[in-house]
């Protein structure tokens, strides 16, 4: 009973959801809506390790590994990206190998250090190796319409592509958490010592998680930027849009649950937006200053995210519908 | 030759700060046990304070010291007191929210109050060296050095004989047996904070004569102060003082022969490194230092 109304809810949602392009065309709400796609996908692509516990602030990193591998072959080579998808999927991996190193090592704090150097030091790279990728002036995506380019005259098609992202990663997400890795991450989360006391490869697991974070990341990145046409080292390694963000989405929502990173993207996108709009125009800088205050208001107030506040409404519908059921 | 030793000495000069911050970072970071991600921003603040007081009323950068650390230290305790201690029982990953909301906070606060321009005072010893043996020494680094030197032998002295020293130290060593015993551990953590803070404010405004100021100045402090406090081990002031030493010659050092862009990258490098063989630092007072802040 239970699962038929979701999968009616879930069902009226995706024909919404497709829909929409079709009857708003003004290119701002279908912006908004793609960002908030891509942001759903790069808050739950970030938060598969946080379910091992692990807090990453520097996924621009993965991101920019990505970013740089597709757009690299398709300016330089001519390579299409559908080809540099996979190619950004696996540097971004690649990536991942590295920061594996201090993953396993290090605990908690000392781990997101080291997730933030990595990201800078790749920054630093990214300015520096010139011949490659134009150092601070970054490269442009030519404008060559067509899918092979993944280049296209109206937002229509990447808004089915943000939203296609999306809804992959959620499930592949909630498709993780489910699985056999998902409850020795948890098991990792709750206690290292005791899921590794029985018997649980709390490394492999946390490396295993980290390898579908990054790769996803990396695959997500391709995407981003064949829908911006421009990359520089600035933006493609940035902390403020690709690390702290998705962190940001993560917490506020829930980290470490599956629909928390769908709630936080949903509701910091826009407000990020928001916020750069009407704060940062009024003074540069004012928006983060009001972001700063409102993660401390969460992480005073709402340490568990979102998601922790309707928790018990679920939980009381749940138990409502069996005493139904009783009746 | 010449140029490797001139090379050499300017980084064991630049050290002395790095050390100097770090040694602040290892004081809250052993005491307090969080993992300020803000600890460049007081860097940064430091150095801005030290710029209007330079600017407003002609001060020299070390006259005012006597202002700036008070100033900073009651930062620290004002931090500590209203964004950390509330949440001191959470987990280890808010707290590196919460550090983390303050950097991004004080950073855009900083670059609303005075823009985003490079700040520099201009002193007359400012570009002064001396010569000696071959080598230049810069006059203001020389002075850096030494007044790092000095005041961080100070905070041992203070940390080994003091009670309230010896009480830190006891903090470090096991926070509940501490308690146990009587120590007034909430009041010794805002005493924490607010030291750490005025080490790094003093680095900060160490930095001011040589070099100029702007709001993300304090982001490659950050990583530094965390790289030399793992590097030299948690509690270990001497080890800390060697670490931070270190750092400023491999920058040196890096910057001179491979890259100045890649500096970063070589710290990160050493990091890896240190960690993957040393986890408890090259010289940490045992196993378990690596831990700090998950308990």
């Amino acid at each position: 009973m239970r699962t038929n109304k979701i999968i009616v809810a879930a069902a009226i949602l995706a024909l919404g959801l497709l829909a929409v392009p079709l009857y708003f065309t003004s290119t701002f709400i279908l912006h908004m809506f793609t960002l908030v796609f891509f942001y759903i996908a790069l808050t739950a692509a970030w938060n598969i390790p946080a379910f091992g516990g692990k807090f990453s602030l520097g996924h621009a990193a993965f991101f920019g590994l990505g970013a740089y591998a597709a757009s690299i072959l398709y300016v330089k080579y001519g390579i299409s990206p559908l080809i540099g998808i996979f190619a950004g999927t696996v540097c971004a991996m690649l990536g991942g190998v590295i920061l594996s190193f201090p993953l396993i090592r290090l605990k908690g704090p000392f781990f997101t250090l080291a997730s933030i150097a990595f990201a800078e030091v790749l920054r630093m790279v990214a300015i520096d190796w010139r011949s490659m990728t134009n150092g601070s002036v970054g490269l442009n995506i030519p404008f060559k319409p067509g899918w092979l380019n993944l280049t296209f005259t109206s937002g229509m098609p990447f808004y089915y592509i943000a939203l296609g992202l999306a809804v992959l990663v959620i499930l592949l997400a909630w498709w993780i958490r489910s699985s056999a890795l998902g409850y020795h991450l948890r098991a990792a989360a709750a206690d290292e010592d005791a899921a590794k006391a029985l018997g649980i490869n709390t490394a492999k697991s946390h490396f295993f998680a980290l390898m579908w974070s990054s790769g996803l990341t990396g695959m997500i990145a391709v995407f981003y930027v064949f829908y911006n046409y421009v990359l520089e080292p600035g933006t493609a390694f940035s902390m403020d849009l690709f690390s702290l963000q998705p962190a940001m989405n993560g917490i506020i929502g829930g980290m470490g649950t599956v629909w928390g990173p769908v709630i936080g993207a949903i509701i910091m996108t826009p407000l990020g937006e928001f916020l750069r709009f009407y704060l940062g125009t009024i003074q540069q800088g004012l928006n983060f200053v009001v972001y700063g205050l409102m993660l401390i208001a969460v992480v005073n107030f709402v340490p568990g995210g979102i998601v922790s506040l309707m928790a018990p409404w679920f939980k009381k519908k749940k138990s409502g519908e069996s005493s139904a059921r009783d009746n | 030759m010449e140029l490797i030793v001139q090379v050499c000495v300017s980084g064991l000069l630049l050290g002395g700060i790095y050390a100097l911050i770090s040694i602040g970072l290892n004081l809250i970071f052993g005491v307090v046990r969080i993992i300020n991600f803000a600890h460049g921003e007081m860097v940064m603040v430091a150095m801005y304070l030290t710029f209007w007081l330079n600017y407003f009323f002609g001060m020299d950068p070390y006259v005012a010291t006597i202002i700036v650390l008070p100033v900073m230290f009651l930062f620290g305790v004002l931090i500590q007191r209203v964004i950390v201690q509330p949440i001191q029982s959470s987990s280890a990953n808010m707290k590196i929210f919460a550090t983390v909301a303050l950097s991004l906070i004080l950073q855009n606060v900083a670059l609303i109050v005075c823009k985003g321009n490079f700040r520099t005072v201009q002193v007359p010893y400012g570009m002064s060296t001396f010569e000696l043996a071959g080598i230049f020494i810069s006059v203001p680094r020389l002075v850096a050095f030494f007044a790092a030197l000095g005041s961080i032998t100070l905070l041992y002295y203070f940390l080994k004989y003091s009670y309230t020293g010896k009480a830190l130290r006891a903090i470090v060593e096991d926070h509940t047996i501490a308690r146990l015993m009587g120590v007034k551990v909430q009041r010794l953590y805002l005493l924490a904070f607010g030291i750490g803070c005025a080490f790094s404010a003093l680095g900060g405004v160490l930095l001011m004569p040589f070099s100029s100021v702007y709001p993300t100045v304090g982001i490659p402090f950050t990583l530094i102060a965390f790289i030399v406090v793992v590097l030299g081990g948690l509690g270990s002031m001497g080890g800390t003082f060697l670490a931070g030493l270190f750092i400023g010659v491999v920058e040196a050092v890096g910057g001179t022969y491979v890259s100045p862009a890649l500096k970063e990258a070589i710290y990160f490098g050493i990091f890896i490194i240190a960690i993957l063989i040393r986890p408890q630092g090259i010289f940490g007072k045992g196993k378990g230092s690596e831990e700090v802040g998950l308990k």
